[in-house]
């Protein structure tokens, strides 16, 4: 019995060094140590995590050790590039943004070989479609993090007639503020826009998706006029005053100073932590071009140069397995990228996140937008000019064509003086982008 | 053993100091050396990098195209111009009217004065944002003020004092607490300045028939223009780089220079802009502090 224990192993030996191709005596193999490169989970708290948390139970599982080496865009395209050049490398696996994987596509290898072992999984469409640069699979999605709604509960019973909380409409969501506000004499609605707030991310992403199809070339069209005029006479004004100095809604949520709010999901978390009975997410509401939100997506792809593929391909099969996706988001705050997730997340307030964040990516008129890349240090510029558009119409009641005008020719201006490409939903291939009109 | 005395007249080495600092007329250089590396290192360079990226495009050449062009893409220039201007006509004149009440009532040593005098002067001890952040706790929706209001039944829901619908709240709000947080700073010097004020002068004009008020106007007022003009600079400077209490409260719907500069530094990344603001900052001090060197020109003869 002893004896058959021992060949069997001997020969899983041998089968997983002739499947990873490592050279040398077959006999003496060890299970290769891979590198894994990444641009996410970075700091020292989250790295500790990955290593201790994530890779130890993997190298047990499978022997394999990982090397987590945690790096800056620059540095990795500059490491990958070396390798490219030299013809071999030493990175396994590695972790980035979409925005990231679009410089260093030319790099890397097509993975749907690996997709098509993950069958078991459910991947958002959208994502998929994200991570097909240049025509091959260029990642597989791994997590996300975006910006959604949150209501206290007490505010359901308010919603507007016919609504349905995981496919509402801004006009839905007016309607909801008004009866708010008919019932408790305040408005009830939140949308962060103190200093340090997300502001700029509800109108490139949300807002101006949702009612133009567009973030950048339709800036100043007739769509956004209308746009305008609903944020400034229609929401804002169920929008409550105190918002002004608020950088995030958890807050405003738990003291009940206001009752639905949008943020981003680490902004919004604490509220359903300190009470998950309470609180409910659900997705960004739609306008006339679709549900238009961010979906800051990370994704884990292979370098062509890659000396242990086969491990590396292990170990993405065990980083988007249900359960340790599950683990990340309890770990780190990122949201699962596979649906199957969010159903084994346990209840609690993480629960309440998992579930509106994958109601809104993958609901059926989602129209994804993302922070555009290739700004460089301009990324605030490009915010800033969205944040002032805000305030100047809405907030300062300023002229809405003259703002338009003024504000696109800076936004304009930023992409042609950074070549940046168009950011999602305008076509990514347009660079540098142009605003429409100027 | 008697101890042996040195023979008068024989040269005797000179002190380890002077030999090391030369003669003591170089002392008081050395001693000032520290403090001057410490402004040259810390101030004087930065300043003049500051003034140099301000004036100069990408390229290095020297150009005044970054004001326009921070106007254009700044649409809260000139409102931060503005606003930081009104707040300095409001706020040091007040600070100064204020300062200078509490101090002639310490001045008067009643029972328990320097106790007055340490209390008022509490705020001293604290951060900007954090005098900021007490004020933002009175303030808010669900702070003590309005608290206070519905607890004493005045109110029926909490009003909203800190709203970007309301301009005017939001700046008399940063004034009652620039007010509270930065009035202590002139009062202890104009306390320092009325003790050094000789009894005689006062005593004087009392035997010449002068009352309480004449005494006040003719006699401490005059001598006091050292000490109000000392306050005066440092309030007025001070009061430019208004800051991290406007933060606290208004967000940025209540621009002010120092948090334009900061904003373009931090979150724009954008050293060109961040220092165009630092050299405006800079040419206001600088006017504002030769005017008040001119106006309340301090006579020889009133220097002690």
């Amino acid at each position: 019995m002893k004896g058959y224990k021992r060949i069997g192993l001997l020969i899983a030996l041998l089968g997983l060094t002739a499947a990873l191709g490592v050279p040398g005596d077959s006999l003496q193999a060890q299970p290769p140590r891979i590198v894994w490169v990444s641009t996410q989970l970075v700091p020292i708290q989250e790295a500790e995590f990955v290593r201790n948390e994530i890779l130890k139970p993997f190298t047990e599982e499978t022997g394999i050790e990982v090397e987590f080496i945690g790096a800056q865009y620059g540095e990795l395209f500059t490491r990958l590039e070396g390798e490219a050049r030299a013809g071999q490398g030493s990175t396994d696996l590695v972790g980035g943004l979409q925005g990231d994987f679009v410089g260093i596509a030319q790099f890397m290898d097509d993975v749907s070989d690996v997709l098509a072992g993950l069958g078991d999984r459910t991947f958002a469409a959208g994502d998929l479609q994200l991570g097909t640069l240049g025509g091959i699979q260029a990642f597989i999605p791994w997590m996300r993090a975006t910006y959604l709604m949150m209501a206290n509960k007490q505010a359901l019973e308010y919603l507007p007639e016919g609504a349905d909380l995981n496919a509402l409409t801004y006009e839905q969501l007016v309607a909801w503020g008004q009866a708010l506000q008919e019932a408790t004499g305040e408005p009830k609605l939140g949308i962060p826009a103190g200093p340090r707030s997300l502001l700029h991310r509800f109108v490139h992403g949300y807002a101006y998706p949702s009612f133009t199809g567009s973030t950048v070339k339709r800036f100043l069209s007739d769509e956004a006029v209308t746009m305008w005029e609903f944020l400034r006479d229609e929401l804002w004004p169920q929008v409550h005053p105190a918002v002004a100095t608020a950088d995030a809604m958890d807050t405003l949520l738990l003291e009940g100073t206001v009752w639905v709010a949008w943020d981003h999901s680490a902004r919004l978390k604490q509220a359903p932590v300190e009470r998950p009975e309470d609180f409910v997410a659900f997705p960004a509401p739609a306008g006339p071009y679709g549900r238009g939100f961010i979906n800051i997506l990370a994704g884990l792809g292979i370098p062509k140069t890659a000396p242990n593929r086969d491990a590396a391909a292990q170990l993405i099969e065990y980083l988007t397995r249900p359960e340790t996706q599950v683990k990340i988001l309890q770990g780190v705050g990122f949201f699962p990228s596979v649906e199957e997730a969010a159903g084994a997340t346990p209840p609690g307030a993480l629960k309440v996140l998992a579930e509106g964040v994958s109601a809104q990516a993958s609901a059926s008129d989602a129209l994804p937008a993302l922070i555009p890349g290739g700004l460089g240090p301009r990324g605030g510029d490009f915010g800033a000019i969205y944040r002032d558009t805000f305030i100047r119409i809405v907030i300062n009641g300023e002229d809405i064509p003259t703002v338009l005008r003024q504000q696109g020719e800076l936004l304009q201006e930023l992409f042609q003086e950074t070549g940046a490409a168009c950011p999602l939903p305008d076509p990514a291939d347009e660079q540098p982008c142009s605003v429409e009109g100027l | 053993m008697a101890p042996v005395e040195a023979p008068v007249g024989t040269h005797r080495p000179r002190p380890l100091r002077q030999r090391i600092l030369g003669t003591d007329t170089l002392l008081p250089y050395w001693l000032l050396l520290p403090s001057v590396l410490y402004l040259v290192l810390f101030f004087v360079i930065p300043l003049s990098q500051a003034i140099v990226v301000a004036f100069q495009d990408g390229a290095g050449n020297w150009t005044l195209e970054n004001f326009p062009k921070l106007r254009r893409w700044d649409f809260n220039f000139l409102p931060a111009l503005k606003w930081t201007f009104l707040l300095a006509l409001v706020i040091v004149p007040l600070q100064l009217v204020t300062a200078l009440l509490i101090a002639l009532l310490v001045n008067t040593r009643f029972r328990g004065s320097q106790l007055f005098l340490y209390v008022c002067a509490v705020p001293l001890g604290l951060s900007d944002l954090a005098a900021g952040l007490i004020w933002y706790g009175i303030f808010a929706d669900r702070g003590f003020l309005n608290s206070l209001l519905y607890t004493l039944g005045l109110i029926d829901a909490p009003i909203t004092i800190l709203t970007p619908d309301e301009r005017w709240w939001l700046f008399g709000a940063v004034v009652v607490a620039e007010h509270w947080r930065a009035t202590a700073i002139v009062l202890v010097v104009l306390v320092a300045g009325l003790q050094m004020i000789s009894k005689d002068y006062l005593e004087s004009a009392e035997v010449l028939g002068a009352n309480r008020w004449q005494r006040l106007w003719y006699v401490v007022l005059p001598l006091l223009r050292p000490s109000l003009q000392a306050a005066l600079i440092i309030r007025t400077i001070f009061a430019f780089e208004i800051f991290a209490v406007v933060l606290a409260l208004a967000g940025d719907f209540l621009p002010v220079l120092a948090e334009r500069a900061y904003n373009w530094y931090f979150f724009r990344q954008n050293l060109r802009f961040a220092s165009v603001y630092a050299v405006i900052i800079l040419a206001i001090s600088l006017i504002f502090t030769v005017l008040y060197l001119v106006f309340l020109r301090v006579r020889e003869e009133e220097r002690r």
